[in-house]
Order: C-alpha cells, then sequence, then structure tokens
C-alpha cells in the first residue's frame, strides 16, 4: 500500500474541485429540511390548513416525532434510507467518472499499487459520505433544538447521536460494494440501478421477516431501534462490504480494460 | 538484443473477432517505430496490450525486458504513454493535472511539473481548467502527463491527431529530440504515412489485425511505385517513337504519355534525347514518386476500392 498519501491528495483534489462533495451536501440538506418542515406544519395547524398541505401520512410522521429521543431515531432512518442514495452518488462518482471521463487509462499502467489507488477512493468516498451524514446529524440537531423539541438531556442526544452515527457506518459498509457496480458498468447507472433493486428488495424483505440476513437493510432495522439484530447481522454488513472492495480491486487489477 | 518492446505472435480475440494476431515484432533501443494502420486495424489494441491493460489470447510481449502482465505496476516505472483521445480531469487545471500524473509516478520531482509546461508551450494554460482546452492543447497536456517522469520509452498512439501544422511540427521536433538526445525509445502508431515518414526509423503497417510488413524509410523510398509522364506537341508520332524504341508507353487520358520501365525511369535524359532526335520534342518531363498514402493503401489493398467510388 505505498504511496497512499498522494494518491489520497489526488482523490481529495479531484472530489473537492468538482465541487461535488458541495452539491451532495446540499441537496442532503433537503431530507431533515422537509422533516423540520412537517413538524413545523404540524405544531401550526392552522397554517398548514391555509396552505392546504395537510395529510394524514405528513401528520404521521411529525407526529412520531414528539421528543428528542424520537425525533433522533427519526433522524438516524432518515440518514440510513436517504443518506444511502447520496453516499452512493459520491461512490459512483468516484469509480463511474473514471469511465466516463475516460481517465482511467492514465492510472492502469503506472508503478503505483491498484490496492493503493483503489483504497484512497474508498477513503475519500468514505469521508464524503462520513461528511455527509454529519451535516445532516448537526443540521437535524439545530432544527430539533429550534423546535424546542422536549426531554433533550444530554444522555438522550448523545445516546440518539450514537445511534445515528453508527447506522451511518453500516450505511457506508454496504456503499462499497456499488464501486463494483460502477466498474462493471462503466459509470453511473449501473450503480444506481443497483440502488433502487436493493432498496425494493430491503422493504420486501422486511415485510417478511427476513430482512436482518440482507445487508442492506441492516441499517434500515438498527435506525429503526430493531432489537432482533443478531450478530450475523453485522457479519453480513462487514461480509458485503469486504466483498465489494475486494471485488473491485480484482476486477481493476484483472479485467480487460478497453476504455 | 536489449529490445525495448519485443511481441512474439501476440493476439487478441473477442468472440469471432480476431482484433489482432500472429504479431511478432521488435523495437529496437533509441528507435522510432511507428506502427501504421487505418482505424480498427488492430494499432490501440496492441498498444494496450503492450500497456497491460488488455489479455492477449495469444503470445506475449515484453516491455523494457519485463514480460507484460494486466494490473502489474511492472515495468510502468521508466514507460511513458498516451493512448487513444488525451482525456484529462475537466476540473482540475492544467498544472493539477500534471500534478496528478507526477504523484502516479513516485520519485518524480515536484518541478517537473513546471518544467514540462514550458517545455510543451502550456504556460498561458498552466491555470486554465483543462475541460475548457482546444484538442491540440489537450494533445500537449497529454503528452506532457507521458513525459514528466523522463520515460525511456513512449508508447502514443496517435500522437499528432488534431494538432494544427505548426503543432505536428513542434511534437515531431520533440520527439526526435528525445530519441537523439536522450537515446529514448518511441513506438508511436499513427494512420498518416506522410506525417510517420519524417520522423520514423522503420515503419510497421498492419491491416486487419495483422503485420503486413515492416520497412525503413529507405526500402519505403524504394518500394514507391514512380513512373515517368511526357508532354509532347505531337502525341501519335511521340509515342510510336517510343514503341519503336521498345519502350512500353501508354497514353494517359490527358494526353499525357506515361512510361513505367525502369530504364526510363531512370535515365529520362536519354528519352528526352530519343524524343529531340525523332523531332518530336519533350514540352514536360517528369518523374513521379507514387504518393505515400497511396504506397499506403496499395500495399492495404484498399487502392482499388477507393478508384471505384
Amino acid at each position: 500500500m505505498n504511496n497512499l498519501p498522494d494518491m489520497i491528495w489526488i482523490e481529495l483534489r479531484k472530489a473537492i474541485r468538482s465541487r461535488m462533495p458541495l452539491w451532495t451536501s446540499l441537496g442532503s440538506l433537503f431530507m431533515p429540511l422537509g422533516i423540520a418542515f412537517l413538524i413545523f406544519l404540524a405544531k401550526n395547524p392552522e397554517l398548514s390548513r391555509k396552505l392546504g398541505l395537510v395529510s394524514a401520512k405528513a401528520n404521521l410522521i411529525a407526529y412520531s416525532a414528539t421528543d428528542w429521543a424520537s425525533y433522533l431515531l427519526l433522524s438516524a432512518e432518515i440518514i440510513s434510507a436517504g443518506g444511502f442514495f447520496f453516499f452512493i452518488l459520491a461512490i459512483s462518482w468516484v469509480f463511474g467518472r473514471e469511465f466516463v471521463d475516460g481517465t482511467l487509462k492514465d492510472m492502469l499502467a503506472v508503478p503505483v499499487q491498484r490496492s493503493s489507488i483503489l483504497m484512497a477512493k474508498f477513503i475519500v468516498v468514505a469521508v464524503w459520505s462520513a461528511a455527509m451524514a454529519a451535516i445532516m446529524l448537526i443540521f437535524s440537531l439545530v432544527v430539533g433544538a429550534m423546535i424546542k423539541l422536549p426531554g433533550g438531556s444530554l444522555s438522550v442526544i448523545l445516546n440518539g447521536f450514537t445511534d445515528a452515527a453508527i447506522t451511518v457506518c453500516l450505511v457506508i459498509a454496504v456503499v462499497m460494494p456499488f464501486a463494483l457496480f460502477a466498474s462493471l458498468g462503466r459509470g453511473y447507472l449501473l450503480p444506481m440501478a443497483m440502488a433502487v433493486l436493493t432498496l425494493v428488495t430491503a422493504n420486501l424483505l422486511m415485510a417478511v421477516g427476513w430482512a436482518e440476513y440482507f445487508p442492506w437493510a441492516v441499517s434500515m432495522l438498527y435506525a429503526q431501534g430493531e432489537s432482533s439484530l443478531r450478530p450475523i447481522s453485522y457479519w453480513i454488513v462487514l461480509i458485503t462490504s469486504l466483498a465489494g472492495m475486494i471485488g473491485t480491486y480484482l476486477w481493476w487489477k484483472y479485467a480487460d480494460q478497453n476504455r | 538484443m536489449n529490445n525495448p518492446i519485443e511481441t512474439e505472435n501476440l493476439g487478441k480475440r473477442y468472440g469471432n473477432v480476431k482484433a489482432v494476431e500472429h504479431l511478432s515484432l521488435q523495437v529496437a533501443e533509441g528507435e522510432i517505430y511507428a506502427f501504421l494502420g487505418l482505424n480498427g486495424a488492430g494499432k490501440t489494441t496492441t498498444i494496450r496490450m503492450l500497456l497491460g491493460m488488455i489479455k492477449p489470447t495469444s503470445g506475449y510481449a515484453r516491455v523494457l525486458q519485463t514480460r507484460v502482465r494486466i494490473g502489474s505496476r511492472e515495468p510502468w516505472k521508466s514507460v511513458g504513454y498516451m493512448v487513444e483521445d488525451p482525456h484529462a480531469y475537466s476540473e482540475l487545471t492544467v498544472y493539477e493535472n500534471l500534478e496528478v500524473a507526477r504523484r502516479l509516478h513516485p520519485g518524480t520531482p515536484p518541478k517537473a511539473v513546471g518544467q514540462m509546461i514550458e517545455r510543451l508551450s502550456l504556460g498561458a494554460y498552466a491555470s486554465r481548467r483543462a475541460g475548457t482546452l482546444s484538442h491540440g492543447n489537450a494533445q500537449r497536456l497529454g503528452l506532457a502527463k507521458a513525459l514528466i517522469h523522463n520515460p525511456k520509452l513512449l508508447i502514443l498512439d496517435e500522437p499528432a491527431n488534431g494538432l494544427d501544422p505548426a503543432g505536428i511540427v513542434e511534437i515531431r521536433e520533440l520527439l526526435l529530440k528525445l530519441t537523439s538526445e536522450q537515446g529514448g525509445t518511441i513506438f508511436m502508431s499513427s494512420h498518416i504515412l506522410a506525417e510517420v515518414s519524417r520522423l520514423a526509423g522503420r515503419i510497421g503497417i498492419i491491416h486487419q489485425g495483422k503485420l503486413l510488413q515492416e520497412l525503413n524509410t529507405d526500402e519505403l523510398e524504394r518500394n514507391r511505385k514512380r513512373r515517368l509522364l511526357l508532354r509532347v506537341r505531337d502525341i501519335g508520332s511521340a509515342h510510336r517513337t517510343l514503341i519503336a524504341a521498345g519502350l512500353p508507353a501508354e497514353i494517359l487520358q490527358d494526353g499525357t504519355i506515361e512510361l513505367k520501365h525502369a530504364s526510363s525511369i531512370e535515365r529520362p535524359d536519354d528519352i528526352n534525347q530519343l524524343l529531340v532526335n525523332s523531332g518530336t520534342p519533350p514540352t514536360r518531363l517528369m518523374v513521379e514518386e507514387e504518393e505515400l498514402e497511396e504506397y499506403f493503401l496499395r500495399l492495404v489493398g484498399m487502392d482499388k476500392g477507393l478508384q471505384n467510388e
């Protein structure tokens, strides 16, 4: 794993100069902002009636966040589902752009280990995703304080924050195989399609009760405070993540690169 | 022999399509070797196999005495390359793109970036984003990336593609300087024979995945068809004189007399004398060499195809 700092510098420079982290971070704020808006409407029924925006579902979401503990649980769920898409956007861009922009060939016949180049990419995806999640969480905390939620002790907030952080780690772990999808599909479309497929499958498996064995559902179950999660679920997440990274490495090392 | 490039029976097949087959060639140290072929002849596939980007389905390639293996990080420390279009990170500046190339070649000093910018005349564009460069300047950036670590061997795919005439001359001089002063070796592909004939010491012609011919520039000159063209006032009389002298002459549609016989081409002064003595002196007498592109198309069997169009 030689030259890793240089490779991280390259990946960070590409990401920062593209402004993709900025746009995805701003985009990810829409989710906590949306929840804040629903809670605000629920607290101001007169206004929502005037605007004609009330629906049973909106009220359900808003009233499920009546105190800090439930609000942070809701935030973790938002990160689990919504953050998942933004993290996939990040990993698809970091890996897929090399194929779309035709820049991959410049990284292939170089005296740097392929593992260093890929590890730098995975590290940048993890940091970028964690930064987006941190921005979402901090924004959620600010919104929670602004709408003056009850039951906000330091321990409640710390517990909620820890649960959200673990959720983020689980989501980042299961996003890693999407690097392989971006490589196999040589672009952005396959990882996006697979994201939709995994989310649909996760919801289906949750309905039939097998979700704890499906890696892309584990973070959702965790965010929901599901007590049924057993160590095997975490092992499945870890193995999926490692398999995705190793698969990406093998593909970058041994597959014919015609672009 | 320490040839920087050697291939033995190299081949690549995609299903039933043979992109490259039975390719055996050697490129000597300090040589500029041009790999010439039409679009789709197998040039880029060969270059990608030389660079370990695709696996051959038969044979092998050695680059700088190392057998090329897909995904390996040897022997790329001393190899610079440019494959197909010169893509760069569009959001990064010219300077940053070169900095990326420098870091991908550990041990290259930071000052190499500035040196390359100067050498490839990219100073005015150093702070410009690569996405805004013209095709010619993008090509220069591609070459600068290939040269940044001062490689012993350069593998270039159509290096003059998209350059204006001044740019072509500039690149030609740069590549000649690289081989003459630093003893570097260049393997370059092209589809323009006239362009490579001024640069390359040896030319390999590939067509439909097969190496048709290898020749040096002297052989190239010898192999080109030549003819003697004559213009006279009395065509019929001059033609009869030539035939009577045992010289196979042909009258072309525009009234020019064509002689393809070697003795006529070697001694046009004798033909002139013959016609002057017979009272039909030539008004124009010219030895014409086959154009390089015509020669190339004749070699790959496309000359008739083009004539029929």
